[in-house]
């Protein structure tokens, strides 16, 4: 039920703002530009990489105040040496290196390896695979005008939409993830998510955390936490738009939603207690956080309901005799309780302008399915960790095709 | 309600329910078959240089071909060579 009213008040505040912000037109302020460090955790993307170091090159933030760092995680592929073709020219491009003694021990490990070469004052990350605006760090770093602001987020688009039916579906949740929930969340003075690239931190304030810690799976959500838990807030920006390639087939969207799932979990343990102390928090923002933190066990709750209930359903009395009226709350709440998510994706659509593509929102129910195994598992996974002692924090690289290309405009 | 329920009740329920599921996902299966989204989403581009340019009351010239606003030297400085030959007409 918390979950259902979240939704709905995402929705319906960001369909308010909407027309004012759909009207307004926007002047970044400039004259706020302080020094970035990119950082570009890179293993094994040797299809992706040309690509978005190319885009570095063009972006339009002053060469002088930039520096990138492209942190070679121990790749076998092409990466390092099509990475040093851009260092040798860019002088503000730096490679790291890592042997396979140092490398591949996740993304976590790799920022912290490329952090202590970062001389800017505003950190930003991008993965590999992603493609920004020209003009994105403008809009990113504009906001830490405001000191409060310890962290920002900027908004994915899936650049490989049009691949495949889970490439079009993941384009919808990311819709409906970044253009209503985030921009809900921001304006609601909510938790507002990094979510690991086309974002950042300042720099003090990410030295003072300890940078990214390396034992949990969503170190993006983690250091979501510890930012908001310090005093700070992250801010999100629709405006600032990346294109990223979306898994491509059902056993990638496993490997990825698993990671996020496990490491949101871990997360929980981590800070559920912190949270509901913090009095860096307000009471709303302590909800949100809370809410937040456990939407991955969600789907376990499902399963669960699903176990008990079937049997209790034939078990109990006999259900033909109340068929019709079962029918009455189980549609109501399937109308607004159930669909909120597909409303919220389908709110995210049309602010796009995307009237085809909601079409497609009926066959969100089969990602919705998916991710009930896929959390289960996690859980399991987790509480097996728990018990054995032992972290075996995998990191399931998502692998990159590079066919997301293709689209993009020379 | 359906207090004895008979095999004709049960099929026509399982058909009422399948023809339900089929008119859902009918949009869906259509989209798929035949794509008529524009998609991938086309990220806004150079919001910042065409401020830039506005404000020192530039106005970027539009490529057609490309449909993006860009400053186009080259054209630029084709009209400016051809107004430096043409005869002034004030003298």
């Amino acid at each position: 039920m918390a979950y259902l009213i979240r939704h709905y008040v995402f929705t319906i505040t960001v369909l308010k703002n909407a027309r004012r912000r759909k009207n307004a037109v926007k002047a970044v302020n400039t004259t706020h530009q302080l020094g970035v460090s990119i950082l570009i955790p890179a293993r094994n993307e040797e299809k992706v990489i040309g690509r978005i170091l190319q885009r570095m090159t063009e972006l339009s933030y002053p060469k002088d105040k930039l520096q990138i760092i492209i942190i070679d995680d121990a790749s076998t592929d092409n990466t390092g040496k099509i990475a040093e073709q851009y260092s040798k020219i860019c002088s503000y491009i730096k490679i790291v290196h890592r042997s396979e003694k140092e490398g591949g021990r996740g993304k976590a490990s790799a920022l912290n390896a490329g952090f202590k070469h970062a001389k800017g004052e505003i950190i930003l990350c991008f993965d590999a695979d992603y493609y920004p605006q020209k003009d994105t760090l403008e809009k990113l770093v504009e906001v830490f005008a405001d000191q409060k602001v310890g962290a920002v987020q900027g908004r994915v688009t899936v650049l490989n939409e049009p691949q495949n039916m889970i490439t079009r579906l993941v384009a919808l949740e990311r819709t409906g993830g970044y253009s209503v929930d985030q921009q809900a969340r921001d304006n609601l003075g909510l938790i507002t998510q990094f979510g690991g690239t086309v974002g950042g931190f300042r720099r003090e304030l990410l030295e003072s955390l300890g940078g990214w810690d390396e034992s949990i799976l969503a170190e993006d959500t983690d250091l979501t936490f510890r930012v908001y838990l310090a005093g700070y807030r992250v801010r999100y920006v629709n405006d600032a738009e990346c294109y990223e390639e979306a898994v491509e087939s059902w056993r990638a969207y496993w490997k990825q939603r698993y990671r996020w799932a496990k490491g949101h979990m871990q997360v929980f343990l981590k800070h559920w207690l912190k949270v509901l102390k913090s009095t860096n928090l307000t009471f709303k923002q302590r909800i949100d956080g809370l809410l937040l933190l456990t939407v991955y066990f969600m789907p376990v709750l499902v399963l669960l309901s699903w176990i008990v209930g079937v049997p209790l359903f034939f078990l109990g009395p006999p259900f033909w005799s109340s068929i019709v009226w079962a029918f009455v709350p189980i549609s109501l709440y399937s109308f607004v309780g159930n669909f909120a998510p597909f409303f919220e994706v389908g709110v995210g659509a049309y602010l796009d302008g995307r009237t085809r593509a909601q079409w497609l929102i009926p066959l969100l129910i089969l990602t919705f399915l998916y991710n009930i195994p896929i959390c289960t598992k996690a859980f399991a996974d987790l509480l097996m960790t728990k018990i054995s002692g032992k972290n075996n924090n995998n990191w399931e690289k998502t692998a990159h095709s590079g066919n997301g290309n293709c689209y993009i405009m020379s | 309600m359906i207090s004895n329920p008979t095999p004709t009740t049960l099929i026509l329920l399982l058909l009422g329910v399948s023809t339900f599921i089929f008119i859902l996902l009918l949009p869906a299966l259509l989209e798929l078959k035949r794509p008529r989204d524009a998609g991938p989403r086309i990220i806004m581009e150079d919001a910042i240089i065409t401020q830039r340019f506005q404000a020192r009351g530039i106005a970027p010239i539009t490529s057609i071909e490309e449909e993006k606003l860009w400053l186009d030297h080259t054209v630029a400085k084709k009209i400016a060579d051809i107004i430096a030959v043409l005869p002034n007409l004030e003298t």
